[in-house]
């Protein structure tokens, strides 16, 4: 066989793979959506018919509606805190070489190999305890703390692969120029590094807005998205929920999106 | 010759940008980890907790071979999962950092989105496609096959599968990272010696990755031995895994003590099982050389 | 006019933990001077040059800049300018926006700076439909001028070049070479220019500040440094030169009576203003430049005379170099015009001469 015929070959191939793993990947996001058509009562095929009944019934449902407010909202304060946090830690990591920048890795890093679920148990036991002696129950609070710890090591790593192909003399040549200390954050390294906080900010609030296993341990009594799903699995449920979820897909499409592109973008500039 | 200076912790703008870091997993995470080895040592009695400072807790770990079933089963399950997760991850990883070049963000954009996408809402998108009245069978009845010939939900198979679909994007990010790294110019060196292009990838690709395989290994193992979700929905909880027993020793009998100690041991047994296979590895490493 | 120096070096050191970068630097440069600091690289001029920015701060020692103390100043508020190596453009600015970047913040009104920007374009001959560009769209030689721009618009006291156009391929360096001559005559600024390309100090500078291993070798013009090198190791550094080892046997006002084996020389004298000042009596090196041997008839007279073997000819266009060993086995370089009435062949045994005013008499040191 030629050599070109066998790149193509190895193409084919792979493309094949790719294809096939990528379908793998939407059977469960496409079976969702399609469900959420049923007009019927239950999950069952064939349909009864297909409409768009569901949807309407779930922006009339207060616990969906709520569920859909809290996760939110705990994204929302999860996604600031730890795109900051994550952010100065990346920094530190590849700007910086100091006495236990090893050790400051893997504490600032662990969490990212610990298991979700143990995370959130092994939180809900220091808050339970930490609550007893003063005085507070567990609920939106824990769960965006909870969030926090488990979004931060994320964000430390996009945000570093974006640090390393910044070129540290930019911030030497602007303090040339005449800048200060923040005079060279705000018009040299903050956009400069722009493209990679945004992409880890949007990936922080996904990470947050979808997470079962922390909220489910650390939330109380407080529903957020997939705790609501989570109870409709268990219960032998009605479309509402494959259309609860198909809503929650579709800003996460359009949040990721946005991300490459500015990705993208910022490549093109640099 | 660059040189730097070794900057220290008196450094202010350090200090700022790592204390947060610091502080936040000092406190919500390592402090967290040793009150739950304290709370071994206690018991709960009448749904509360009490300071009895014993080894109760412990005795009962240690002679009840139950838990350790389940710990053994779940280790294999992540095992298993952490193997066909890098056979599959490995072709994709490939072709996204040497060939995919014209689809390569749209690819990475489908990945990163399905990735993304709470592991709930997926896990019950499987449900609803396994089922026996579920999509797959539907579907395949209309190709005129038997009803139900899709019948593997409820099963450690059903289970396995979830974890490989949680799983797999991890494997895909850190192989395709250390695959992206590799200097193209030793391939074309290794093509330009005479070697075909398995050999090239056999001989150059593969053991230039083994950071990544390494990585992506640990990573899907440790995150694999937690998983609840999965054995819970897919498996039906048929044969349970040790997250699903210690949420259960939470919830349902309300024992910290057992609950904190569970979840102690898998840890530390999933921990020693990654360092001994490092171990064995650069062992092999050492005595046969590469 | 005061004739104190613009940039005052005293005895700086900076140690990098345990390494020692510079090791007791003094440096003096007149207003207005174009100075290039020379020296392979770890020499420790890139060093020099972040103390004199600000990047870094001294181990001990005093800079002053204009009569003016910089210890604890920050590199922004010194009156220095700097264009990097890597040029260090920023990215997401375009070319008007990098150039005018010194003065906005410095708070100028806009209007004023887009004045200055248009002044700095026509200085650097860059076209104004640059200016809403980015600068990776321009080529390596405009984005040096941007660059450049950029450093000038302050109206700094001291424009520090830390190697600028190393990068640039040899034909874009000479037409840079003679634009940045060109700048620094028509503006009057101070340049402190760091190279480890000697022909480019040569080129450029009023004065070249050898260094070496965190040390100032020498400092001189550049006629002296070529002709009159300091030591051993300055001498190699500007290029292939002959170093014969001789004997001083003493050394007077007049000068130093020497001996050596292979040079039959009838006076066995050279005059003091041909000696450096370190030699002293016991080894020393004589240094010819290759260009300054010529080839001479059996019974001509020279000052200095050698026989030697042609060993190797190479052509380099307009001229021709040979290399020919002496019997006691030292080989010798030399340069003729390719026009050269006498020419030599390989294995061919010569008498080669010079004149004793070509001679310069350096203390071995270590090279």
């Amino acid at each position: 066989m030629t050599a070109r015929g066998q790149d193509r070959l190895i193409d084919i191939s792979l493309y094949s793979v790719m294809a096939v793993m990528l379908l793998f990947f939407y059977i469960p996001i496409f079976t969702l959506m399609a469900f959420s058509l049923q007009e019927g009562r239950y999950l069952t095929l064939p349909f009864e018919g297909i409409s768009l009944k569901w949807y309407g019934e779930l922006f009339n449902s207060g616990p969906a509606l709520s569920a859909l407010r809290n996760s939110t909202l705990i994204a929302f304060f999860a996604t600031i805190v730890s795109t900051v946090i994550g952010t100065m830690a990346a920094i530190a990591v590849v700007r910086y070489r100091f006495r236990g920048k090893s050790a400051f890795q893997a504490l600032a890093g662990a969490p990212l190999a610990f298991p979700q679920l143990l995370l959130g148990i092994v939180l809900l036991l220091w808050f339970s305890v930490l609550g007893r002696w003063l005085g507070f129950n567990t609920g939106v609070v824990t769960a965006i703390i909870g969030h926090i710890v488990y979004i931060t090591p994320f964000v430390m790593v996009i945000v570093a692969v974006q640090v390393y192909s910044f070129d540290p003399q930019l911030e030497d040549a602007a303090r040339d120029c005449g800048a200060n200390t923040w005079e060279v954050y705000r018009y040299v390294t903050i956009p400069l590094l722009w493209p990679g906080i945004f992409s880890a900010a949007i990936f922080a609030f996904l990470l947050s807005w979808g997470n079962f296993y922390i909220t489910y341990s650390l939330a109380g009594s407080t529903r957020t998205i997939p705790t609501f799903i989570f109870s409709g699995i268990a219960v032998g449920s009605s479309p509402l929920y494959p259309a609860m979820a198909t809503v929650v897909f579709v800003p996460g499409l359009l949040l990721v999106t946005a991300a490459a592109a500015l990705r993208r973008r910022s490549s093109r500039t640099a | 010759m660059e040189q730097t200076a070794t900057r220290s912790w008196h450094d202010p703008g350090l200090l700022v940008k790592a204390l947060p870091s610091v502080l936040l997993q000092t406190t919500c995470f390592i402090a967290p980890l040793l009150m739950t080895f304290i709370l071994t040592f206690q018991r709960t009695r009448d749904f509360q907790l009490r300071w009895t400072w014993d080894l109760a807790t412990w005795t009962d770990v240690f002679s009840k071979p139950h838990y350790w079933t389940i710990l053994g089963h779940t280790l294999v399950m992540a095992a298993a999962c952490v193997a066909i997760c890098m056979v599959l991850a490995f072709p994709i990883a490939y072709g996204l950092a040497t060939r995919f070049k014209r689809f390569e963000n749209e690819i990475k954009i489908l990945i990163t989105f399905a990735f993304i996408t709470d592991a709930t809402l997926k896990t019950f998108g499987w449900v609803l496609f396994l089922d026996k009245k579920g999509a797959a069978n539907f579907l395949l009845s209309g190709l005129g096959l038997p009803p139900e010939s899709v019948a593997f939900l409820f099963t450690d198979w059903a289970t396995l599968l979830g974890m490989v679909y949680n799983l797999l994007p991890f494997a895909i990010f850190t192989l395709y990272l250390s695959i992206d790294t590799i200097d193209r110019s030793l391939i074309l060196a290794a093509y330009d010696a005479g070697a075909s292009k398995w050999r090239a990838h056999w001989e150059v690709t593969l053991p230039l990755c083994k950071p990544g395989i390494w990585a992506g290994s640990v990573l899907i193992f440790l995150l694999g031995v937690g998983v609840f979700l999965e054995p819970k929905v897919l498996g039906g909880g048929v044969s349970p895994m040790s997250a699903e027993l210690i949420r259960q020793t939470f919830e349902t009998r309300v024992n910290w003590p057992l609950g904190a100690a569970l979840t102690l041991v898998l840890m530390v047994v999933s921990v020693f099982v990654v360092l001994l296979f490092s171990r064995i590895l650069n062992m092999k490493r050492a005595g046969f050389g590469t | 006019m005061t004739t104190a120096p613009i940039l005052d070096i005293q005895d700086v050191h900076k140690d990098y933990n345990t390494y020692q970068a510079l090791k007791g630097v003094s440096l003096k440069v007149r207003r207005g001077e174009f100075i290039a600091l020379v020296g392979p690289s770890g020499c420790g001029k890139t060093t020099l040059l972040k103390q004199i920015a600000g990047f870094e701060d001294a181990t001990s020692g005093t800079i002053s800049i204009d009569g003016r103390d910089m210890a604890g100043v920050p590199a922004a508020q010194r009156p220095t300018s700097m264009v990097f190596q890597k040029l260090a453009l920023f990215p997401h600015m375009t070319v008007a926006e990098n150039i005018g970047f010194p003065l906005k913040l410095r708070k100028v009104p806009a209007a004023q700076i887009a004045q200055r920007v248009n002044e700095m374009i026509a200085l650097m001959e860059l076209k104004p439909i640059y200016l809403d560009r980015f600068p990776r769209a321009l080529s390596g030689g405009e984005q040096q001028r941007v660059a450049l721009a950029r450093s000038m618009i302050s109206s700094p006291k001291l424009l520090l070049l830390d190697e600028p156009l190393s990068a640039l391929d040899v034909k874009l360096k000479k037409v840079l070479q003679s634009e940045l001559k060109r700048l620094h005559r028509s503006v009057g600024v101070t340049f402190v220019h760091v190279t480890h390309d000697l022909e480019e100090a040569m080129m450029l500078a009023d004065r070249i500040c050898v260094m070496r291993a965190g040390r100032i070798l020498q400092l001189g013009d550049p006629t002296d440094i070529y002709y009159r090198p300091a030591d051993a190791f300055v001498a190699g550094f500007i290029g292939e030169t002959n170093l014969l080892p001789i004997d001083v046997v003493s050394r007077n006002a007049a000068g130093i009576t020497y001996r050596s084996e292979g040079i039959a020389d009838p006076t066995g004298t050279i005059p003091a203003p041909l000696v450096a000042d370190s030699v002293s009596p016991g080894q020393a090196l004589m240094n010819v430049r290759p260009e300054l041997i010529r080839r001479i008839g059996t019974h001509e007279n020279a000052d200095c005379a050698v026989n030697a073997t042609v060993t190797e000819i190479f052509s380099k266009g307009g001229t021709v170099q040979y290399r020919a060993r002496m019997p006691e086995g030292h080989d010798l370089a030399i340069e003729i015009q390719g026009t050269s009435a006498l020419p030599m062949q390989v294995g061919e045994n010569v008498r080669l001469g010079w004149a004793k005013k070509d001679i310069w008499v350096l203390a071995p040191g270590e090279a």
